[in-house]
């Protein structure tokens, strides 16, 4: 009962920030919505069981989000 | 069939289309929104079980994301 809720309310995490993403025109505004749809997508995973496949996902996606503001630092400069 | 697969199957398809059919046309915007059809592919690898495949796609598409980054800024440096 409780997991069918809990994947509901990821559910719409995650279509929010996809939404959000594609929709939003500032690359800052991108950033953000592509860490709210991270944030839907690391309780799936954590919720089937593979907690080190969580590590290496939470480790690596602000690694490249470090890496796309690079470019944004230097386009308005 | 789980609720990751159609999750994942959702997000590729939106992720696509907003990938082919950018708002800004330039090159930032695409490569930010690459990044929802990896979520979209992930989900359905976890939703399929594969660990390993899992692991790798994360690590690929972060180095895949550091080659765009740089070729992107060349590019720009040359214009």
């Amino acid at each position: 009962m409780i997991e069918q809720i809990i994947t509901l309310g990821l559910t719409g995490l995650i279509f929010l920030g996809a939404a959000a993403t594609a929709l939003w025109k500032n690359p800052f505004d991108k950033l953000i919505g592509l860490s709210l749809l991270s944030a839907g997508v690391i309780p799936l995973i954590v919720m089937r069981g593979y907690l080190d496949v969580a590590i290496v996902v939470a480790i690596l996606i602000p690694i490249s989000t470090i890496f796309i503001l690079l470019l944004l630092g230097r386009k308005t400069s | 069939m789980t609720p990751e697969f159609f999750i994942g199957l959702g997000l590729i398809l939106l992720g696509t289309v907003s990938v082919a059919w950018a708002s800004p046309k330039d090159y930032l915007t695409r490569l930010i929104n690459l990044e929802i059809p990896a979520f979209g592919l992930l989900l359905v690898m976890l939703s399929f079980d594969e660990m390993l495949a899992l692991l790798t796609f994360i690590a690929v598409a972060t180095v895949s994301t550091f080659i765009f980054v740089r070729v992107i800024g060349k590019r720009e440096e040359i214009n």
